[in-house]
């Protein structure tokens, strides 16, 4: 009941709250997604064609990723219509929601916050509110690696299991891998240069695994990372940078 | 197996994923295996597979919220083997 609360709120907020986030990115950062129509219209295709929950995965760089994602798959107003396909987070508490004012806009821009390495209970009941929602239909995004990359790149052997339980818990999701980073991200930071220009890629997942339990979810988890590092791999061999690295199995 | 053994084969699996040092010499059941241990919440997984392994013993997804002390990695190994 209080997330059916949260979600009417936030569609209520939604014109105003997605279209003064993209001003920030444009007008504010200077930001530009170079590949941005492509993006949108695989965005857009996937959401349509959905026969089953679909939870975004992506690497993590900055701390708006988040809103970087969004913007970069879909405009404003199309979220407002097609308000599901907004994906709900899970964002660091002491980052997001440590101030009510923080607070309030974590709730209209359908946050869950989440402690990480905080009691492990609160961790399980948010992530399991967070599987609930995408079960529903509710677009989600979470990023594999639980936190900002601190090398920079994708590390598989870091995948947060808990991805992997969610993808277990949620009948039929179907994972959309999701890289974005921009010319001038060298490794991670708070915000993303100004000025800098985004590439995003997608590609779809719907990992299995052999083994039940905790082995499964952890299969699970790291089969996203791994792919996550492949789409790495080819924005790299594609935009130049940081050389190409073996992925590992 | 006694608590004692029990105990003891838990800390010797934490080990190598401990990056506080300090905490790891003077662990005690009470050690928080995030908070003072300073394990990284991404490989408890592999920490808790470890036990599996060498308790061989099964460990369901939702035991593992319950981990957060060594204390109750031990309780969980005890109560799973019997």
């Amino acid at each position: 009941m209080a997330l059916v609360l949260q979600r009417t709120l936030a569609l209520a907020a939604s014109p105003l709250t997605t279209l003064t986030v993209v001003l920030l990115l444009r007008v504010w950062l200077g930001l530009r997604v170079e590949n941005r129509a492509e993006a949108r219209r695989t965005w857009r295709a996937l959401w349509r064609a959905r026969e089953g929950p679909l939870l975004l995965c992506a690497n993590h760089l900055t701390m708006i990723d988040s809103a970087l994602i969004a913007w970069a798959l879909a405009p404003p107003l199309w979220y407002v219509a097609n308000f599901s396909a907004l994906p709900w987070n899970v964002p660091e508490r002491t980052h997001f929601a440590s101030t009510w004012l923080q607070q309030v806009l974590a709730y209209l821009f359908k946050c869950l916050p989440i402690v990480r390495g905080g009691s492990r209970d609160e961790v399980a009941d948010t992530l399991a509110r967070f599987g609930w929602l995408v079960g529903r239909g509710e677009a989600g995004l979470i990023f594999p690696e639980g936190g900002r990359s601190r090398t920079g790149r994708v590390e598989v052997e870091n995948a947060a299991w808990g991805v992997g339980r969610i993808v277990k818990s949620v009948p039929g999701c179907r994972v959309v891998c999701v890289y974005l980073r921009g010319e001038k991200q060298a490794e991670y930071s708070d915000l993303p240069a100004r000025g800098d220009r985004l590439h995003v890629s997608l590609s779809t997942l719907e990992p299995k695994s052999d083994h039940a339990g905790l082995r499964g979810s952890r299969d699970v988890a790291r089969q996203i990372a791994a792919r996550l590092a492949e789409m790495e791999c080819a924005h790299f061999a594609k935009h130049g940078g940081q050389s190409v690295r073996e992925i590992p199995s | 197996m006694t608590q004692s053994e029990i105990f003891d084969r838990v800390v010797k699996i934490l080990t190598p994923y401990v990056k506080n040092q300090e905490a790891l010499a003077s662990v005690s059941e009470k050690t928080h295996i995030l908070d003072e241990l300073k394990v990284n919440s991404a490989r408890l997984v592999d920490v808790v597979l470890e036990f599996e392994d060498a308790f061989d013993i099964e460990i369901a997804d939702e035991d593992v919220d319950s981990v957060e002390t060594v204390g109750n990695a031990v309780e969980l190994i005890q109560a799973k083997l019997g």
